[in-house]
Formats: structure tokens, sequence, C-alpha cells
């Protein structure tokens, strides 16, 4: 027992017996607290990891929307690019890094077809096409390709089901004459320099020499090209020979444009309708009652009939969707609203003759300024699923606006095709959107409640 | 206005009841003239099967027969008078001139079967992930509901609903294609219509149960020493599913709005691709039927959740209308 107590009074220090000396400033901490609302709800959310990261996300992908076209190196959106000898839509064209298709080593022999630019050359290896049923002299056999000899040339021919060979059973015992009931592409090369529609492809002319016959042949080691032109297709081209890459960020402009606006009309028709309902009084059992009607209509059948009647466009949907929106914000403020309505402070402001217009600007908005933030945030994914639901029953925008709801729409059909990344890019861009929306929102809303704060 | 034999509380019940169905037939009677009113304003090609094939004459002597060229007052009261003898109209462009009420009797068993599947399995998953979230908070359950809620309430439906269908069918080794005999083939449409609300379920099942296990009588259970297993299922569970009952009415006008998706997306012959078909047909009069039967059908989910709510708590006061919904 004496061990405990000699322990105690040595860990008490000698200074804390001590009378203490009358300090103003440290008087006058008592009664101060630097608590400010905004502070705290900022340094809730600057805590909150996962929200700040999606924060960061957001805010590129935002910023690289609004100046990607103005980027260098951009196809238009909604320009359909042609093959320019033979016009025909680059298709289908599979996402990559850059156009090259080929990479044509020293002294690939190439066929150069005609065509006027001082710059860049048409070029494919198709050395000619044997017709149909015309027999031809096989050299080689090979499980792709096979060497052949045809008309006096020497070249490579394709070996599947395009070409479907005729070979005699013992088909090793090189040479013999072969056929197909196909017309024959012969290649000067083991392999297909061609873009996937058969067409030429293209290549800086300073690293050809070209022949007088139409042959050249490469001087170094050459890229072969889709266009005529170093752009890449990062997301690939869709099925009308549009960039997919410009096509998203464009449908992104749009389904981001149709969300902010509905976000900001659904709050302003809501708080105006809101603290109308809230704060006078006379309107409430009527507004009450509107709102018992508004409410029990399913908001998808308005949507769905307000699109179906008005011309399919950007202001249609904006306008069905804030129409149909508003209900929910104008209850939330109006709960709000009557929940503070006549504390104190208010009742002090009226007193003292302020304005009706100077309560509800001054003393009961500011209050609510997070929680309309939140619903505003979580409106924009919202608009932004509607939109992809409004389109999918054949009601939204026409195809020449990109959105994207469009370009799911279209994409959902190639899932199974190996054209599936048309639907994929659009939904991971889209899908980014919504959840960072969605998560920010609900961080905010946390980081805005009094209660979180410590 | 009651017996006497009645008590205080179930003539409030009954009083209750009056007037809230009262309050639908008041809203179904707006809805409905709105619709009307509305779909009157449309192009009159929806009336017609090929408009471009006929002359002015047809045309006026069509729009004569189906009454459209009558003032708005008397088609809007011929309109009533056929609802409510239930004749909602003959279908234009969809099948021509055949009654829409029987195209809809047609379709809607199936699209009433689905929705209803949709809803049993929806509480029957929801809820025990709700009961488990709330149980392992910060836990695997916990976590795992979290990144679900979030995933479905953030992604808009219509893009996982296409990735279900696609992979959903290879996974199952069916068609993508409903068939009515396979019952394999349900599983899938049935599923993607009850995520969202055995998301909602689970959701708000957390919520009320984390607040009702913060309440001291769960303390002073616990104090006691019963078993947490106990306290939870015995104690909290039920008072935390009471609240629930509410969002009946929200999650079948979540069911409706994926059965339009979804039918469609399956080709399932029901009332909501139905909707969708008749929408590209331009067809009118089947549009306007379809959507005031939807109308009808969300309104009455509202009227049966507060009724239901009404009769099972009876602490639930029925003269003040509660603003949380």
């Amino acid at each position: 027992m004496k061990g405990v107590k000699d322990n105690i009074s040595e860990s008490i220090e000698k200074s804390m017996l001590e009378f203490a000396a009358y300090d103003s400033e440290a008087a006058e901490k008592a009664g101060y607290s630097n608590y400010s609302y905004w502070g705290s709800t900022f340094r809730a959310f600057l805590k909150n990891r996962v929200a700040m990261s999606l924060l960061i996300v957001l805010g590129v992908i935002l910023l690289f929307t609004i100046i990607q076209p103005y980027l260098p190196g951009q196809f238009e959106a909604n320009l359909v690019i042609d093959h320019p000898i033979t016009g025909i839509q680059m298709m289908n064209i599979q996402p990559g890094l850059t156009n090259v298709v080929e990479t044509a080593e020293e002294g690939t022999l190439l066929i150069v077809t005609p065509w006027e630019n001082s710059e860049w050359a048409a070029v494919s290896n198709l050395l000619l096409t044997i017709p149909s049923r015309k027999d031809f002299t096989l050299l080689q056999y090979g499980d792709d390709f096979c060497q052949v000899e045809y008309d006096g040339k020497n070249g490579y021919v394709k070996n599947d089901f395009t070409t479907k060979l005729k070979l005699p059973d013992d088909y090793e015992d090189t040479p013999y004459t072969a056929k197909s009931n196909l017309a024959v592409k012969m290649y000067t090369a083991p392999k297909e320099m061609t873009n996937n529609k058969g067409n030429e492809l293209f290549v800086k002319k300073s690293s050809l020499t070209i022949n007088d016959d139409g042959t050249a042949v490469t001087k170094e080691k050459a890229e072969l090209r889709l266009l005529p032109d170093t752009r890449p297709f990062l997301f690939g081209t869709n099925n009308a020979g549009q960039d997919l890459w410009a096509m998203v960020w464009s449908g992104t402009r749009t389904s981001l444009t149709i969300g902010v606006a509905v976000a900001f009309f659904q709050a302003i028709i809501g708080i105006l309708i809101g603290v109308l309902w809230g704060y006078v009084k006379a309107l409430d059992r009527l507004l009450t009652e509107v709102y018992n009607v508004i409410d029990n209509i399913p908001t998808t059948i308005v949507l769905i009939l307000i699109s179906y009647i008005m011309r399919p466009g950007v202001s249609t949907l904006i306008f069905a969707m804030s129409i149909t929106g508003w209900v929910g914000m104008a209850r939330f403020v109006r709960n709000q609203i009557v929940i503070i309505r006549d504390r104190d402070y208010n009742l002090a402001s009226r007193c003292l003759g302020v304005g009706t217009f100077r309560i509800i600007f001054r003393n009961l908005l500011p209050y609510l300024v997070s929680v309309i933030t939140l619903r505003m945030a979580l409106s924009i994914p919202g608009a932004i699923g509607s939109e992809v639901f409004i389109t999918y029953i054949g009601l939204g925008l026409p195809v020449s606006i990109p959105s994207l709801g469009n370009l799911i729409n279209v994409g959902r059909k190639l899932l199974a095709t190996s054209a599936s990344y048309q639907l994929v890019f659009p939904t991971i861009v889209l899908s980014i959107i919504t959840i960072s929306f969605y998560i920010l929102g609900n961080a905010f809303a946390d980081a805005a409640d009094p209660k979180n704060h410590l | 206005m009651f017996p006497e034999s009645y008590s205080k509380e179930e003539k409030a019940l009954a009083k209750y009841l009056l007037k809230r169905i009262g309050q639908s037939l008041l809203t179904l009677a707006i809805i409905l003239t709105v619709v009307f009113i509305m779909v009157r304003q449309m192009p009159i090609d929806g009336y017609f099967e090929n408009i471009d094939k006929l002359d002015d004459a047809v045309i006026k002597a069509t729009l004569d027969s189906m009454g459209l060229n009558d003032p708005l007052l008397v088609q809007l009261k011929n309109f009533f008078v056929g609802v409510l003898h239930g004749d909602l109209g003959t279908s234009t462009r969809y099948s021509a001139g055949v009654p829409i009420a029987g195209i809809i009797a047609s379709k809607a068993p199936i699209s009433i079967e689905m929705g209803l599947l949709s809803m049993a399995v929806s509480m029957l998953l929801g809820i025990p992930l709700g009961a488990a979230m709330a149980r392992s908070k910060n836990k695997f359950w916990d976590k795992f509901g979290t990144v679900f809620i979030v995933l479905v309430n953030a992604v808009p439906a219509a893009v996982y609903y296409i990735y279900l269908q696609s992979y959903g069918s290879l996974a199952l080794n069916v068609g993508m294609l409903f068939e009515r005999e396979n019952w394999v083939s349900w599983i899938l449409p049935v599923f993607s219509m009850s995520l969202g609300n055995i998301a909602y379920y689970a959701m708000w099942l957390r919520r009320y149960m984390l607040d009702e296990m913060n309440k001291d009588y769960v303390r002073l259970a616990r104090a006691k020493g019963v078993d947490s297993k106990k306290i939870t299922m015995r104690h909290v569970f039920r008072n935390a599913f009471v609240p629930m009952i509410q969002y009946i009415p929200t999650s079948l006008l979540f069911t409706i709005s994926g059965s339009i998706y979804i039918e469609s997306l399956y080709s399932i012959p029901g009332m909501g691709g139905l909707l969708v078909n008749v929408i590209t047909k331009q067809d009118n009069p089947m549009v306007q039927a379809l959507v005031m039967i939807y109308s009808c059908i969300g309104i009455i989910g509202m009227i049966l959740g507060d009724i239901l709510m009404a009769v099972i708590d009876p602490r639930i006061s029925l003269n003040r209308k509660e603003g949380a919904r």
C-alpha cells in the first residue's frame, strides 16, 4: 500500500500544486471556439481518401471532355472516315495506340496504287487476283500461306476458309497444280498488308523507291498506316466508320450537358416550389395535395410520355427530366424549411421587419446549401442513366447527336462479337462518371453533416 | 357515421382509408385527363396504319368516325365513359382495329407473374443482405453489400442489364431471349429486374437496424446477457422490419420501370415490351392506354403500401401525414 502512495506522489509534478497566476489570454480562450462549418466540412471531406481520388479522376475527365475537341490530333465527332482511294468507310477498326498496321522490313516489295499525293503513297502487297477456277502452280505448302506461281509471277496466297484451295491428298509433295472455286488474292509476301477491308495502306513516299512498273521497294523499315495520317484510332472506329474516341467524348459532353442542365433546373424549380410550400403557410395545404397527386405517378411513365409527345432532342430530354425530378427536391426543401422557419433567429428577423425574401435568401437557404448540392450531384448520374433508358426505348436523341445513350444502344448489339469494344468503351466512361458523382455526392453529404464534425 | 361497436382506433383507420382511396381516385382522374389531353397534341399520323396512301377526305372521315374532330371536352367525356365500361379504344398501328383491352389482357399475365416473382426475389435476397450487413459492420458482408449498393445505384440499370444478359446467358447456357416453358430462361430477367430492389431493401434495412441497435432496450438486453444473435433476430430485426413496408410501393415502381426495359431486352411478351413496341410504332391509342394502366398500377401500389403500413404498425398516427417516404 505504501509503495502505491509513493508512486502517486512521485508522479505528480510539483508545478501542478502551485497556484496559477491570472492569465488574461487564457481566460479569453475558454469562451472561444474556432469551429467553422465550411472549414470542418472541407476538413472532413479531405480526410476521405476514396472521395478525394475520385474527385481528381472526375475533375480530369470533366476537364478533358471540355478541351478534347481543341487538342491536336483529334478526329471530328460524327465525321465518317472514308478510305481516301476507294471511298469505303473505315468500319470496325480495332482500337489501338497507333494506326500502323504493318511494319515492312527494308527491301519489301509493295504494289503502289496510283494516287495524287506529294507525301504519302497508297500501297498494298496485293500482286494480283487469280480468277476463280483457274489453275496455278503451288510451289511451297504452308498452313497459313502457300507460295504459288501464276501468270509468270511468284507470290503467296492465303490458305484458309476465305480461299478454300483445292489440294491433292498428298498436299505436301510440291510442286503441283491447284485451284479454287473462289477468286484468290496473291500477295508479294506471306502476309497481308491491307486494311480490314482488303484496301490499300499508306506509307511515306520518302521511305520508298518507286519503280515505273507500279511496284515499290522499301528503302528502310517502313510503317504502313490505315490513313495518310498519323492520328491513331484510340477506341477504334464504329460500324459507321466514325472515330469512337471522338464519339465517346462528344457523347460524354452531350450526356453531361443534359445531366448538369437537369440538375440545375430541378434545383431551381424544386427550391422555388419547396420554399413557397414550406414558408407560405397559406399554400401548404394546396401544395401538399398537388404533391400527393404528382408523387403517385411513376416518373418513368411521365418521362416516356413527354419524350413521346415532343420531338426527340437535347432540350426535350432536359425538359422531360426536369419536370419529373423536381418533386423530390421540393419536398426535401419544404421539410427543411418547415423545421427552421420558426426558430428564434428567424422570428427575431421578422420582428425587426426583415423582408420575406431576405429571410429566405439570407436566413434559410444557406442552411440547405450542402444538402441541395448533394441532391444536385446525385441527379447528374440519374439524368445520364435516364438518357440511356429513353434512348433504348427509342425516344432518345437522333443518331446524329452522339450521346452515351446512343453509343451504348448501338454497341449493345455488338457485345458478343469482336466489335464489343464499341460497347465497352462508352460503358467504362459512363460508369466512371456516374460512380464518381454518386460516391462524391454521398461523401460530401457525410462531410457536410455537423454530426460528423469534431 | 360508424356504429358504436367499433373502437376509436378502428374508426380512425376507416376514415383514413376512405380519405386515402378518395384521394387516389382523384389523382387517377387527374392523370387520365392530363394524359388524354397530352396525347391529343400528337401529330395525327399515329391514328393511321399508312397515312401517306390516304387522301384528305378519307383521313377526315376516319378522324370523324373516331371522334377526334369533336371538341376536346366531348372527347374527354366519351373517353371516361369508355374507360368506365372497360373500353380503352382500338389499336391503330400495332395491330389495326383490335380492341386494346383485349391485347393488354393477353399480355398482362406474364408481366404480373414476373413482377411478383421479382418482388419476392428482391425481398428474399435484399433483406438477408441488409441484415447481414448490419450484423457485420465494417466486415466482409458490409463491405460487399456497400460495393454492391453503390454499383447498382450509380451505374445506369440499362448498362448492367446488357452485360448480365450477354454473359449471364453464356454462363447459364440458355438463349439470349426468353422462353416461357424453359424455367432457366426466367432466371436472368427476374434477377435483373430484382437487382435495384435488392440494393434498395438492403440499404434501408441496414440503416434501420443500425439505428435500432443503438437504442436503450437493446443495450439493456445486452447488459442482461442476452445472446447477441437473439437480440438481432428477436428485437432489432423485428422492429427494423416494420418501416420497411413503406418501401414496397416504391419497389413496385422500380419493378415497373425495370420491366419496361427487361421485357423488351429479352423479348418477353408482356406489357413492358408492348409499351416499347407501340412507342416505336407510334400507336397513339395504345401508348395512351398503357401509360394510363401503368399510372394506375403505381397509384394502387402506393395506396396498398399506405394501408399495409396503417394496419400493421399501430404506432403510426393516421391523421398526420408522415413526411418521410
